[in-house]
């Protein structure tokens, strides 16, 4: 339960900092086009919850963050040694070696990912003059994915 | 393949899978998979099973080929 959380929370964290830095990217746009000549006004709308949320779901997360590092500690049992993230099970030697296997499978699939995106953007002039959010959000989905893939294989893995 | 006794010693001993797990500092899933035998364990904590069950560790955990 407590890596289903923390990876939600990660992954909202990612999710709302890339709406974040879209509303920002989107108003920057607009003043760059104006000041070149191609449009003589605009109006946008900004909403501060996205914002609110992504500083609500920081707290958190650093909360619990907390919280589990006084947990693991407390537990005799558990490798301390190997802790780094509240994502990484350290609660005996079985949970580091499925943690290491999901981060193995995690990366091998972020690689993979990675280079597609990288060749995706070979579109970037388009993309950045239509759809300005592209970049910003493949490149918050890598986290993303990766974050869903580690917790997936660790959970299949821990329950085999 | 690594196999092992210790469901059969466990038994013997009268001891649950959360008994063994506290005595040898893993949890209770781990000592599920090492009865399955879907999980190698660490020298360590063959040694600390070894040492709960009071038997040579070779008694316990033994090399098996696998058929193909």
């Amino acid at each position: 339960m407590r890596m289903y959380i923390t990876v939600l929370l990660r992954c909202l964290l990612y999710v709302s900092l890339a709406l974040m830095v879209y509303d920002y990217v989107r108003i920057d746009m607009y003043f760059e086009m104006m000041g070149r000549g191609y449009i003589d006004e605009f109006s946008v709308y900004v909403s501060t919850w996205r914002g609110t949320f992504c500083l609500i779901v920081a707290i958190l997360l650093v909360v619990i963050n907390i919280i589990d590092f006084i947990v693991v500690k407390k537990n005799k049992h558990a490798h301390m040694k190997e802790y780094i993230l509240t994502e990484y099970d350290v609660a005996d030697e079985r949970a580091v070696v499925v943690t290491g296997k999901a981060v193995r499978f995690a990366f091998v699939f972020i690689l993979f990912y990675t280079f597609l995106l990288i060749g995706s953007y070979m579109f970037i002039p388009n993309y950045f003059l239509d759809y300005p959010w592209y970049p910003i959000f493949t490149t918050a989905s890598i986290p993303v994915f990766g974050l869903i893939i580690y917790l997936v294989t660790f959970k299949y893995f821990h329950a085999k | 393949m690594l196999k092992n006794r210790v469901k059969e010693l466990r038994a013997r001993f009268n001891l649950t899978q959360g008994d063994l797990a506290e005595k040898t500092g893993v949890t209770r899933q781990t000592i599920v998979s090492l009865e399955k035998g879907s999980y190698t364990p660490s020298l360590l904590l063959a040694m600390n099973i070894a040492e709960v069950f009071g038997e040579p560790i070779e008694q316990i955990f033994y090399k098996e080929e696998e058929t193909k």
